[in-house]
């Protein structure tokens, strides 16, 4: 984040003098920034574009006002003049608006005025988002000696009434700070200068708002409501601002700087760019760094970096930007030379790549990673979240005090598994089984309740009645569904407490009702945001954030304080929000949320399931899968949380956690191993620092079993290239024959692995991963430690490693100096960041969310590189302080 | 609109392709059958009470007028009614509440409310019910039936009109055709376990309640992007699937046609706040006449002798639209909101009510109050299409007691909002006059204990100590 000040102002505008007044410009101090937390609009006049004035909000499409009667209006960087009847508007709808209000219930309307007289009325229209003089979504207006400010809701009349007006006397010819703010209970205020003047409950909420109202300044759109004055200052948010940020907006004065994002006040992309990392990185990823990458290079040609790509391989310059005809990439893919023994690119693909190079071929990403585009198939979807099986007991039990782990594993189906974790939102889908568990579980959760309790956290008023319930539901219901209801949903509640009073039930089975249905409403089952806006990136509202933030540390729902937090306007600045992140990182949840990272990461529950040939594997049983997991999850624990060391040391750590049977297993010998059988499921602190064999998660059972009885190199060494060196490879052809080539005297697995790679169909992506598993040879398929085979083979434990995007390999000896090159590569760093993001996020990384992980990376290496310290990054960054929206009607925005 | 009538007639002539398979589905029939076949005597002949209740009332002055006003759709039925005018229900006011609450508490109990959610006393059929099967209905009778279209909810009495002696209500409230037409024809109903009956409603509720959250999410209104509303809209699919299979019955052979989903707003949705819903006078009379049918139908098939329905809640809050005809003639354009320059609660109906001057024409008044008797006229004729035994029509037979409210719709007065209240009876097997519209001049609780001496029935409402008052004028 950035200061960003106007960015045209010039200096001698900020000691402006309205002499005669009680309020001066120049009396406010400059360091104190305006709020920007919800900002949707912001109007602050810098300078006018050919008669049109740039809204600056930086949320979306900015919204631009056109003078229509230029001769009536004085411009002065910072203020405009209305010095006769004019308008300014905008001359199309704002979906944007609409939306983001629409969505919150809730509305600030600020303004910096002063008028030209005390007589003007009507309401004369200060600024009003309307259609006529009857029609309005809101309008902020001057009657006489007040301001007056109608807003529409399902409980007012269209034209905003009733309307809110401040008291006698307060619209005078002064400069004057000006808020309104309503929030989602309805209840409207006015500031002015910073203290409440009048208040009032506007009842409803905003849905009925008409999309058509356009934004006018100075008078109504039909031109019969002129106000005349100076206004230097109009800005909207989509939240009711708390009392503190009033006076804040109000002491940084008609010229306050607003903090604005740094990423959307960078310098916009070309489209030439934006058409590079949107189409063409993806292009050459898919269909041609196979072959043109560091390490294969084939025909010497290294697509991945810009210099490489432009200067082309054995045959010459590859790329001449501007001249797609001379541009030798150009003529080998239309000619259907290139990619070569693969299906031929498209002709929409091979126009797009001549747009490219025509156009300058920009080249803003280096290198083209792979990775990046391997999930994402670059149609932006966003799924809504179901909360998971351990989500949704934790949230039960932080919302209702309830433990319903043991009934919600029964009734619930399995979360599965995608794209490596048991989160990811596009899976999360819900079977008949889930809607029935859902129901079963509700009534077992109430039944186990103390209602009346309960309720008196909400209301001590235990009445039937519209009022008294209405509140009692709103209140209980922003706890229970984690954000306000609006009114259509205290309606649908309203409706169980009439049905139950109706036939003869009392308050307390109406309340267990009602948190029945509250517990099946998608808003407790999944996590619902607001996903809709004009398809650009928007800051999310503060319950969104608070929800994020909770799930993401907790995987549970959010507590008192920090809903207590976005009620009271506390979790808005970066502050704010890293003061609740620092205090959350604390709470002992973050601990059991940590190992579902690496239960779903590492998939240990699948270890029950693991069934080798008893033939081979006599000793194994279900005790050894369990301390397996147990191992791994001890060990992530101690480096992650009691050590707090940093996460690449999870690869060589010297320390491990094993019971007797274990240690047994792995051939380890314990200084108490005698201490009997009791003792077989307690694990045991260990150093292995003189075990050369042992340290890091590789070398653990709950690892090395990923390659089955055989110990498949394939197997281990696709794990080590997906999941820690973000590699990329193609599956094998479609007539290749996958079965395992056994073992047998004078042939090992590396043997067997060595044909492969040695193989021309195969060796081009073999060669890539399976090396990568040769560290890991003198482990058996169960983990445990030989140096020969069961055919009496020597195995060995040296090898070579190539790290993705680099072009030369580099040698260990042992399976320990290949834990060291792996704990001590960037790249395997990135990776295990990639890996927290994709867990936090709830879905796989896309290319737009890489240059975010990437500066989340680097400020968590700033500062440590441990768990928490990436943790810290992740909810700081925009990842999670941001949401893409989707537009909402597309043909709406120009 | 075009709607299926539901009536005897045509159960009987679809249904019965035989009578032992309609005792396995509908053990009624047989019931049914009997009662029509055998020239029965006049024993033969159940005793029935319902109550039936209008929302908003008739201010008494307008009563006066007959059926030259507000009354004229209840003249064809007037030889079959007793029209009394001039009862006091003002001893049924609770201090600081208004008559749409304490005046519809007391319609048919004579009582104020004791509670939010219970009545002072019994309701007169329930009383009659107790004195004639004190030992419980026949097996399969479901015991009470309440049901209504109305969408003003905030207080049980002001749509709930039967309650036991203890003041509770007497049944769960059936509130879309589907719900009653369960509970009479359902195969749960038939075990006429009022428990079940009240579980299952109450599911139903939490039911519509989550679908209604899933509706929103899927709907144009959702927050929620394309991919995200699919998920959601599939959830909604399953939830769908589970509510057909928990709740919606199987349909026993030789029954009814199982009737279509209703359109209009229900639960929570049906009262917004006390605000008030649109909605068109088409839609609000389709409503109401299919549950209209379905009641008279479970009281022609004899699955009830008791119980209450109600058309439009006390202070009902509607924003009608539409025209108003009746006998050809078009009585007036409903178009409260217009009318009144109002939105919400303040663009209803309920407000002309708020507004009678005797002084002036009161047409928006009147004209509401002339369809709510047309409605009311409506559900009695078809308890007066079927002949019972003893040659007289169920609704001559029964002990049916017309009320509402308030006898005017101004809350500054309470003596005049509690007084005159429109009462109207019918003859209950010839034991009550009909035919004329009296000026009763008496309490409430004296018309309705003399009907309850009249109908048998040994307990009587009010405080014990209270000297009765008979109104014997009222008995044939």
């Amino acid at each position: 984040m950035i200061t960003h000040a106007r960015r045209f102002w010039p200096a001698f505008c900020m000691c402006i003098v309205w002499c005669g007044t009680n309020v001066r410009a120049d009396e406010f101090p400059n360091d104190i920034a305006r709020v920007s937390a919800g900002l949707q609009l912001l109007f602050e006049f810098p300078q006018n574009e050919n008669g049109k004035l740039e809204d600056s909000a930086r949320v979306g499409r900015p919204i631009w006002l056109t003078i229509e009667s230029p001769d009536a209006v004085e411009h002065q960087p910072g203020q405009i003049e209305l010095t006769r009847e004019s308008i300014l508007r905008s001359g199309e709808v704002t979906p944007r608006l609409l939306s983001a209000f629409k969505w919150t219930n809730e509305i600030t309307i600020e303004a910096w005025v002063q008028p030209a007289s005390a007589e003007q009325s009507g309401p004369a229209r200060i600024f009003t988002l309307s259609r006529n003089g009857s029609q309005r979504n809101f309008t902020l207006g001057q009657d006489g000696d007040k301001y007056d400010v109608r807003l529409r809701t399902s409980g007012t009349s269209d034209n905003g009434i009733p309307s809110l007006s401040s008291k006698k006397g307060t619209a005078k010819t002064e400069l004057t700070h000006i808020v309104y703010t309503r929030n989602r209970t309805g209840q409207a205020t006015l500031f002015i200068d910073g203290k409440k003047n009048r208040e009032k409950s506007i009842d409803g909420d905003f849905a009925n708002w008409d999309d058509n109202h356009r934004f006018a300044l100075g008078n109504e759109h039909s031109k019969d409501r002129p106000w005349l004055g100076t206004v230097h200052l109009i800005a909207l948010y989509n939240r009711a601002l708390a009392d503190g940020e009033i006076g804040q907006n109000f002491r940084s004065g008609p010229n306050g700087k607003t903090e604005l994002d740094s990423a959307s006040a960078a310098a916009p992309k070309t489209d030439n760019e934006v058409l590079f990392e949107d189409k063409i990185a993806r292009l050459f990823s898919q269909h041609c760094l196979e072959c043109h990458d560091p390490s294969n290079r084939k025909g010497d040609l290294d697509l991945s970096v810009r210099e490489a790509a432009f200067a082309g391989g054995e045959s010459g310059p590859s790329i001449v930007p501007g001249n797609p005809a001379d541009s030798l990439l150009v003529e080998l893919i239309d000619s259907d030379d290139m990619p070569k023994d693969r299906d031929p690119l498209s002709d929409d693909q091979k126009e797009l790549l001549r747009e490219w190079i025509s156009a300058g071929a920009n080249w803003t990403i280096s290198p083209i990673d792979p990775v990046v585009y391997a999930h994402d198939s670059g149609n932006h979807q966003t799924w809504v979240r179901r909360l998971t099986v351990p989500e949704y007991i934790a949230t039960v039990q932080a919302t209702v005090g309830v433990d319903i782990s043991e009934e919600a594993r029964h009734y619930l189906p399995h979360d599965l598994r995608a794209d490596g974790f048991r989160n990811t939102a596009y899976n999360l889908n819900v079977d008949f089984k889930h809607v029935e568990a859902y129901a079963r579980l509700a009534e077992i959760i109430v039944d186990r309740m103390d209602i009346p309790q309960f309720t008196k956290r909400f209301t001590k008023r235990l009445k039937f009645t519209d009022d008294e319930m209405g509140e009692f539901l709103s209140k209980m219901g922003k706890w229970v569904l984690r954000g306000p209801l609006n009114e259509s949903e205290v309606i649908d509640y309203r409706g169980i407490s009439t049905v139950v009073a109706g036939s003869g039930g009392d308050y307390n089975e109406a309340i267990s009702r009602i948190i029945q249905a509250m517990l099946q409403s998608p808003r407790f089952i999944y996590r619902i945001e607001n996903q809709i806006g004009d398809g650009s990136v928007w800051p999310v509202g503060g319950y969104e954030l608070a929800n994020r933030l909770s799930y993401i540390l907790w995987g549970a729902s959010p507590d008192l304080d920090l809903m207590d937090a976005v009620e009271q306007g506390g979790l808005y600045s970066r502050e704010q929000i890293e003061e609740q992140v620092e205090r959350m990182l604390k709470d002992p949840r973050i601990e059991d949320r940590s190992v579902q990272f690496i239960d779903q990461w590492l998939n240990l529950p699948s270890l029950k399931n693991l069934q080798p040939n008893p033939a081979r594997f006599p000793n194994w049983g279900p005790e050894l899968a369990d301390d397996m997991q147990a191992e791994t999850r001890a060990f992530f624990k101690e480096i992650v949380w009691h050590q707090e060391r940093p996460l690449s040391d999870l690869l060589n750590a010297q320390v491990t956690f094993v019971t007797p049977r274990l240690a047994e297993h792995y051939r380890i010998p314990l200084d108490d191993a005698n201490e009997g059988a009791a003792d077989l499921d307690t694990l045991r602190r260990i150093d292995v620092s003189s075990l050369p064999s042992r340290g890091g998660l590789l070398t653990q059972g709950s690892v090395l079993t990923v390659g089955g009885d055989d110990a498949s190199t394939v197997t281990r060494g696709l794990f080590v290239m997906h999941d820690l060196l973000r590699g990329v490879v193609n599956d094998p052809p479609p007539c290749v024959d996958t079965t395992p080539i056994p073992t047998k005297p004078g042939v090992t697995q590396r043997t067997v692995a060595e044909m492969r790679i040695s193989n021309q169909a195969c060796g081009g992506c073999h060669s890539r991963f399976e090396p990568l598993s040769f560290g890991l040879e003198k482990f058996d398929g169960l983990g445990t430690f030989k140096t020969v085979d069961e055919h009496g083979n020597v195995l060995r434990e040296d090898g070579e490693i190539l790290f993705p995007g680099t072009a030369q390999p580099v040698a260990f000896e042992t399976s320990a100096e290949l834990m060291d090159l792996l704990a001590e590569s960037r790249r395997v760093h990135e990776s295990i960041t990639w890996k927290v993001v994709q867990f936090s996020l709830g879905r796989p990384v896309t290319a737009h969310d890489v240059p975010i992980i990437d500066k989340i990376h680097a400020e968590a290496e700033r500062n440590g590189g441990t768990y928490k310290s990436l943790l810290r990054a992740i909810v700081l960054s925009d990842l999670v302080l941001k949401t893409r929206t989707e537009p909402l009607r597309s043909e709406l925005i120009k | 609109m075009s709607r299926k009538t539901f009536s005897r007639r045509a159960l009987l002539t679809n249904g019965l392709k035989g009578v032992g398979a309609v005792t396995v589905g509908l053990p009624l029939l047989e019931e049914m059958m009997l009662t029509t076949a055998v020239g029965a005597t006049v024993a033969d002949v159940p005793v029935r009470a319902f109550n039936v209740f209008f929302g908003l009332g008739i201010p008494a002055p307008i009563q006066t007028e007959g059926f030259e006003g507000v009354l004229e759709p209840l003249q064809s039925l007037s030889d079959k009614l007793l029209i009394m005018q001039n009862v006091d229900q003002v001893r049924c006011d609770q201090s600081g509440i208004n008559a749409h609450f304490d005046g519809a508490s007391g319609a048919f109990t004579a009582e104020p409310p004791n509670g939010e959610a219970k009545s002072g006393g019994p309701s007169i059929d329930q009383l009659v019910r107790k004195a004639h099967y004190p030992d419980g209905m026949p097996a399969g009778m479901v015991p009470t039936l309440c049901a209504g279209t109305f969408f003003r909810r905030s207080r049980v009495s002001r749509y709930v009109h039967s309650y036991n002696e203890d003041g509770t209500v007497a049944a769960t409230m059936q509130e879309r055709p589907r719900d009653l037409f369960e509970r009479v024809f359902g195969t749960i109903a038939v075990s006429g376990d009022e428990n079940d009956a009240k579980e299952r409603r109450l599911k139903r509720s939490v039911l519509d309640a989550v679908v209604g959250q899933y509706q929103f999410y899927t709907g144009q209104r959702s927050p929620l992007g394309k991919a995200s509303r699919a998920r959601v809209a599939d959830h909604l699919d399953r939830i769908r699937e589970f509510e057909q299979r928990a709740f919606e019955m199987e349909r026993p052979p030789n029954t009814p046609e199982i009737p279509p989903r209703s359109i209009v707003a229900h639960g929570g949705q049906a009262d917004p706040g006390g605000e008030g819903i649109d909605i068109t006078l088409d839609e609000l009379t389709t409503e109401w006449r299919l549950m209209a049918d379905l009641y008279a139908l479970a009281i022609q098939m004899d699955r009830v002798r008791f119980g209450a329905i109600t058309f439009l809640a006390a202070g009902e809050r509607v924003r009608l639209t539409g025209d108003y005809e009746y006998a050809g003639r078009k009585v007036y354009t409903f178009n409260d909101s217009a009318e009144l320059s109002a939105s919400g609660s303040a663009g209803c109906s309920h407000e002309w009510w708020h507004k009678f001057n005797p002084k002036k024409k009161n047409e928006q008044l009147r004209a509401h109050a002339h369809m709510k008797m047309r409605e009311v006229a409506y559900f009695l004729h078809r308890l007066d299409e079927t002949t019972e035994a003893n040659g007289r029509s169920i609704l001559e037979n029964s002990l049916i007691t017309i009320s509402t409210e308030s006898g005017d719709g101004r809350h500054n007065d309470v003596k005049r909002e509690l007084s005159g209240v429109f009462h109207a009876i019918s003859s209950a097997n010839g034991r009550f006059k009909t035919g004329q519209i009296m000026d009763v001049g008496k309490e409430g609780i004296d018309v309705y204990n003399t009907m309850l001496t009249a109908m048998n029935s040994s307990n009587r409402l009010g405080p014990a100590e209270r000297d009765s008052v008979a109104v014997d004028d009222i008995r044939a």
